[in-house]
């Protein structure tokens, strides 16, 4: 759950990792696939299914590394001809998604996207605690009688 | 797990397809792409094999303004139903909101959707999970092959305790009983964020009782929670 001060803040935190690393799109998704917060351009992409792929590749990896005894790859790059990928895993159960192209290069996104894991590992604990804090959403309607949710 | 987006209004919902393989789950996401109409909705992304055969998952979002105030997004996934996959149908079932089990109504194929029905139980403990937890919805596919298995017997194989699911009879290849499958599963997820939610609804308590319901529409079959 995010509030919109939470939300607020995460969206400021990537907008000011991709202004110094200079990359293009940057994502806050969960390990489940959903999309949290992001910021940036990524020319008419489907987010979802960003996310979805995204999270999808890096749980693949997160078992590789378990076969092959290491606790967890704490990050994942891709490298396409002109558009590349970083993975940075963060703690509850999330992960740091950056999209960038030739402008700016792996070593430069991948030092202020340590540097935002930690920033947004703050902002998520405190997300946590709001939740705890803000309880169940619960609105008026009984939805089990809405024979037609989807049409 | 939900996510909810206040800032935007959004929540997000996933709801995983399993069964064994070759059951129709992609097919359902299949079916759903073309009939969906008035939802807003995404492309269906298949990571499959070069004989069609799921690899890791199937996706599909779908978006509606189901619950007030809030634009409600489904993720839809499927599962890979072959058996050397294991590993991927766990890591699919991550954060999952709701499931549809997909039977084959082939007499053949029973022993599969035993073995897959209790894999899925398996695999939700994996994940910290639990049936008693998660809402889910039976489908009975494949209605119109000559030698389906009667629906009590797959009620009686799939169905049978204290509180019984909703069950629909479908042929997802031609759409019948695939967005009544859905839409069980989706108001069964919406119903949890009901003022007044229905104690039969899992995930909100464990005891009540089941009151079965009317056919649905499409001859589907209902054991439904009033």
């Amino acid at each position: 759950m995010l509030t919109a001060e939470d939300q607020m803040a995460i969206e400021s935190q990537l907008a000011d990792f991709l202004k110094k690393s200079e990359a293009q799109w940057s994502a806050l998704v969960d390990k489940g696939g959903n999309l949290f917060a992001q910021s940036g351009n990524t020319g008419g992409l489907d987010l979802s299914i960003l996310s979805a792929l995204a999270a999808g590749s890096f749980a693949a990896t997160h078992e590789l590394a378990r076969r092959l005894g290491e606790s967890e790859f704490t990050a994942l790059y891709h490298e396409g001809h002109g558009q590349h990928i970083l993975m940075s895993a963060l703690k509850f159960e999330c992960l740091l998604v950056t999209v960038f192209g030739d402008k700016t290069n792996i070593g430069l996104v991948r030092f202020y996207a340590q540097q935002a894991t930690g920033a947004l590992d703050g902002h998520l604990h405190k997300a946590r605690e709001n939740e705890r804090r803000v309880g169940h959403l619960s609105l008026e309607g009984d939805f089990l009688n809405d024979t037609a949710a989807i049409s | 797990m939900a996510f909810i987006n206040y800032s935007s209004r959004e929540i997000q919902l996933k709801i995983v397809y399993y069964g064994a393989a070759m059951c129709g789950k992609t097919t359902n996401l299949m079916t759903l792409h073309k009939q969906v109409t008035h939802a807003q909705k995404g492309d269906l992304v298949s990571l499959a094999t070069d004989a069609d055969r799921t690899l890791f998952f199937d996706f599909l979002s779908l978006n509606t303004k189901t619950l007030p105030g809030f634009t409600t997004r489904f993720q839809l996934y499927t599962v890979p139903g072959q058996s050397i996959y294991n590993t991927t149908r766990q890591l699919v079932l991550k954060g999952v909101d709701g499931i549809i089990f997909v039977a084959d109504s082939h007499w053949e194929r029973m022993a599969d959707n035993v073995e897959s029905f209790s894999n899925l139980q398996e695999n939700l403990v994996e994940n910290h999970l639990s049936l008693v937890q998660i809402p889910y919805v039976l489908q009975y596919n494949k209605r119109d092959i000559p030698n389906a298995a009667p629906v009590n017997y797959l009620e009686f194989t799939f169905n049978n305790r204290a509180n019984r699911a909703m069950a629909f009879e479908a042929v997802a290849a031609t759409g019948v009983g695939v967005l009544e499958t859905l839409n069980a599963c989706a108001r069964l997820l919406l119903a949890k964020y009901s003022k007044n939610p229905n104690s039969n609804v899992a995930g909100v308590s464990q005891t009540g009782s089941v009151v079965p319901t009317s056919a649905g529409p499409t001859g589907a079959r209902q054991s439904a929670v009033a």
